[in-house]
C-alpha cells in the first residue's frame, strides 16, 4: 500500500485526497450541527449527536492526512494501475443516463437500452444473444411486478409500462 | 420443558408450507451467492430485503436467515473446486481445500466440509435456544447507557477487524452516523440534513445505500478484472469422508464450532473471523504443521466449522439486545423493522412465535443444506461456468428493481446509483464499507440511547463509567482504540483483519 520512505508530501497521493475530503465532510457535519441547535449536556439539542460526530470526523480525516503526509501513499493512477478502469466508468455513465431517462421515458423504454448497453459494454455478448435478454428480461420483470405483484414502474411521458 | 414446548411451537410454524417455501428459497439462494464467487449474502439479502414485504415477518425472515447460513455452506463448493472464495468466510477453506482437490479428494474436501457445517450449524442452534432467553431476560435490566456502550463497542470492534486504517474505517463509521440522523429528529422531529428534499424526511432508506455499496460497487469492481475459473474438472465421487479423515477432523470440528460459536456472539466478530481464528488455532496444536496448505482435512473441518457456528452465534445479539453484530445482522435487523418490529429482550415473550419459527427453520434449513450440498453438487459445479457479462447486467437490473420496489420511490434508485459509484470509489481508496453499513443502522439507536442517558443522569457523563457493563464495553472499545498505536498489536491485527469484498 505504501510507496515507501519517500516523505515528501505529494498533491497526487490518493489517502492525502481521501483525507482531505474526509475533512471537508466532518467541517460540514460540524457546521450542521451548529445551525441545527447543540442544546445543553442536560438536554442535548438535534445537533448534539451529529456536532461531535462532525469532531471526530476531522480527527480521523486529520490522522489520515498526517499519515499520508509523514509515510506517502499509493497515486490516485496507481489505484487504477493494471484495472480495466473503462468499464466501471462505462457503467457509471450508463446508470447517470438511465437515472435521468427514468422517469421521463419509464422502466421500459429506459431499461431495455440500459441492458443492452450493459451486454455489450462489460464483456460484449453477442448481438443474438444480448437482444432477447435486453428485451425479454425487463419485459419479464415488468410483466411479474405489474401483473403479479401489482406494482406500478415508471411509465413516463408516453404512458408504456 | 419450557424449552421443549418452545421447540415444538417453534416447529409448527416453521413446517407452515409457506414457511417450508421461503426457508428452501432462502438456503438455495444462499447456496447460490456462496457458490458464485463476487457476489456475497450482503449482496443478496439487500437484493431480497424488499421481496421480505410481500410474506408474514416469520416468512421474510426466515429467508433472509437462510441465506445468511446458506451461504456459509456454498461458499466452500467455490473455494474447493475453484480455488476463489465465494464469499470471505471461505477464504481459508481454499488453501487446504482445492488442495485435496488437486490430489484428487475434492469429494471427501466438499464432504468434510457440508457435514462440519451441518454438526456446527446445529450446534449453534441448540446453544442460541438455549442462551437467547436467559441473555434476554437479563438484558431487560439494559439502561440507554449499556445500549449506548454496546454499540460503541460494537463498532470499534468491527473497525478494529476490518481490513487497512483504522483511521479510515473509523471515519466510515462517523459517516454513518450522519447518513443513519438525515430525516427528522425522533425527540424534537426537527428535520436535519434534509437539503428541502420531501424524500429525506424519513431518512435515507436502508435498502438503497446497501444496495448501492454492496450490489452496484461490488459489480463495478468485478468488471475492472477479467475472472478467471480454473475449475477441478474431474468427476467428484467418494463424498462420505472415510473412517481416517472423520478421526482427523473430529477435534477441528469440535475447537471450530465452540470457538466459532462465542466469537460469533461478540459485537464486530463473525464468520469471517471465525475461520480465520480457527485455522490458525488447528495449525498450532497439529503435530504436522507442515501438512497445512498441503491439502490437511483438518484446515477445512476447523474453519467450515467456525464459520458455521458464527453465523448462529451471530443471532444471539440481535435477537436478545437487538443490537446486530455485524453488517449481515444489521440487514435482518432491517427486515424486523420492514415489519414493525423490535429485535430486544422482549422479542421472546411478545413475540414467541416468530423466534422459536425463525430458530426451528434454520434446523430444517440446515438439513436443506445437507441435501442442497452433497446430492445435488454436480449442479452447483455447472454454475460455476455461468458467464458474468450476463450475471452482471442482470444484477445491476434487479437492484433497480428491488430498491423501487421497496418504496415506490424513484428517488431510492438515485440514492443506490449515487451509494453505487461513491462505494466503488471508497473500495479504490481503500475504504471498507462494512463500518458505514453498520453505522448507518445503529447510527439512531445510538443517539437516541445517548441523549436518554445524559437527560436521565442530568447531563453527567459518570453514568457511562459508573454502570458496570457499560465500563467493561466502554474499556474494552478504548483497549481496542488503542491498541493499532502499538506495534506487536497491529502486526496481530494486520494478520486478523477482514476483507468484507473476498
Amino acid at each position: 500500500m505504501r510507496s515507501g520512505g519517500n516523505a515528501k508530501p505529494r498533491l497526487n497521493n490518493s489517502e492525502l485526497w481521501g483525507g482531505l475530503i474526509g475533512l471537508a465532510l466532518g467541517g460540514f457535519v460540524i457546521w450542521s450541527g451548529l445551525k441545527l441547535k447543540l442544546g445543553t449536556i442536560n438536554d442535548p439539542g438535534s445537533g448534539y449527536v451529529l456536532f461531535y460526530t462532525g469532531i471526530l470526523m476531522c480527527v480521523f480525516a486529520t490522522a489520515i492526512i498526517v499519515a499520508a503526509i509523514a509515510e506517502g501513499g499509493p497515486t490516485l493512477a496507481s489505484r487504477w494501475e493494471n484495472a480495466r478502469w473503462t468499464k466501471p466508468a462505462l457503467i457509471i455513465a450508463c446508470l447517470i443516463a438511465f437515472s435521468l431517462a427514468l422517469e421521463p421515458l419509464g422502466f421500459l423504454l429506459s431499461s431495455i437500452p440500459l441492458m443492452l448497453l450493459l451486454l455489450r459494454l462489460i464483456d460484449p455478448v453477442r448481438w443474438s444473444l444480448a437482444i432477447p435478454i435486453a428485451v425479454l428480461v425487463p419485459l419479464g420483470m415488468w410483466w411479474v411486478l405489474k401483473r403479479l405483484l401489482l406494482i406500478q414502474l415508471p411509465s413516463g411521458a408516453f404512458g408504456i409500462g | 420443558m419450557d424449552t421443549l414446548a418452545n421447540v415444538a411451537h417453534g416447529f409448527g410454524v416453521a413446517l407452515m408450507p409457506i414457511n417450508l417455501l421461503y426457508c428452501f428459497i432462502g438456503v438455495f439462494i444462499g447456496t447460490l451467492v456462496g457458490v458464485l464467487p463476487g457476489i456475497g449474502p450482503i449482496s443478496a439479502m439487500s437484493l431480497l430485503l424488499p421481496v421480505t414485504l410481500s410474506g408474514t415477518p416469520e416468512s421474510g425472515i426466515i429467508m433472509m436467515a437462510g441465506i445468511y447460513y446458506g451461504s456459509m455452506y456454498g461458499g466452500s463448493t467455490t473455494s474447493i473446486l475453484v480455488n476463489i472464495p465465494g464469499e470471505a468466510a471461505s477464504v481459508v477453506t481454499c488453501i487446504d481445500g482445492h488442495q485435496m482437490a488437486k490430489q484428487g479428494r475434492a469429494g471427501p474436501a466438499l464432504g468434510i466440509a457440508a457435514f462440519g457445517s451441518f454438526i456446527a450449524g446445529t450446534f449453534a442452534l441448540v446453544a442460541l435456544m438455549l442462551v437467547a432467553p436467559k441473555l434476554a431476560s437479563i438484558a431487560i435490566a439494559f439502561g440507554p447507557a449499556e445500549y449506548f456502550s454496546l454499540m460503541v463497542l460494537g463498532l470499534v470492534v468491527l473497525t478494529f477487524l476490518t481490513q487497512g486504517s483504522m483511521a479510515k474505517a473509523l471515519l466510515m463509521a462517523c459517516i454513518g452516523v450522519v447518513l443513519g440522523l438525515v430525516g427528522l429528529d425522533s425527540i424534537t422531529a426537527q428535520p436535519r440534513l434534509t437539503f428541502g428534499r420531501m424524500e429525506l424526511i424519513d431518512g435515507i432508506g436502508l435498502v438503497p445505500v446497501v444496495m448501492g455499496l454492496f450490489g452496484v460497487a461490488e459489480v463495478l469492481l468485478n468488471t475492472e478484472q477479467v475472472i478467471r475459473r480454473d475449475i477441478i474438472n474431474t468427476k467428484i465421487t467418494h463424498l462420505l469422508p472415510n473412517r481416517a479423515d472423520w478421526q482427523a477432523s473430529a477435534g477441528p470440528l469440535t475447537r471450530g464450532t465452540m470457538l466459532g460459536f462465542l466469537l460469533g456472539i461478540l459485537p464486530g466478530g463473525g464468520a469471517v473471523i471465525s475461520s480465520f481464528a480457527s485455522y490458525a488455532l488447528e495449525k498450532r496444536l497439529s503435530k504436522t504443521p507442515e501438512r497445512f496448505g498441503n491439502g490437511a482435512i483438518e484446515g477445512v473441518a476447523g474453519p467450515e466449522a467456525a464459520n458455521n457456528a458464527a453465523a448462529g452465534g451471530a443471532f444471539i445479539p440481535l435477537m436478545t439486545l437487538g443490537i446486530p453484530p455485524n453488517v449481515v445482522m444489521a440487514l435482518l435487523l432491517g427486515a424486523f423493522v420492514i415489519h414493525g418490529l423490535q429485535p430486544g429482550p422482549l422479542l421472546i415473550t411478545q413475540n414467541p412465535g416468530l423466534f422459536w419459527g425463525i430458530v426451528a427453520s434454520m434446523y430444517i434449513g440446515n438439513v436443506m443444506l445437507l441435501v442442497l450440498n452433497l446430492p445435488m453438487i454436480g449442479m452447483w459445479v455447472q454454475l460455476l461456468k455461468l458467464p458474468y457479462n450476463v450475471l452482471f447486467p442482470l444484477i445491476i437490473l434487479f437492484t433497480i428493481l428491488g430498491v423501487y420496489c421497496s418504496s415506490n420511490n424513484v428517488f431510492d434508485v438515485y440514492v443506490m446509483i449515487a451509494f453505487g459509484v461513491v462505494g466503488y470509489f471508497m473500495r479504490k481508496l481503500g475504504y471498507e464499507p462494512a463500518p458505514l453499513v453498520l453505522a448507518f443502522v445503529l447510527g439512531p439507536m445510538l443517539e437516541n440511547n445517548l441523549r436518554k442517558s445524559l437527560i436521565l443522569s442530568h447531563g453527567d457523563l459518570w453514568t457511562f463509567v459508573q454502570r458496570p457493563i457499560s465500563a467493561a464495553c466502554l474499556a474494552l472499545a478504548l483497549a481496542l482504540l488503542i491498541a493499532p498505536l502499538l506495534p506487536a498489536l497491529r502486526k496481530k491485527r494486520e494478520l486478523v483483519a477482514l476483507d468484507e469484498e473476498a
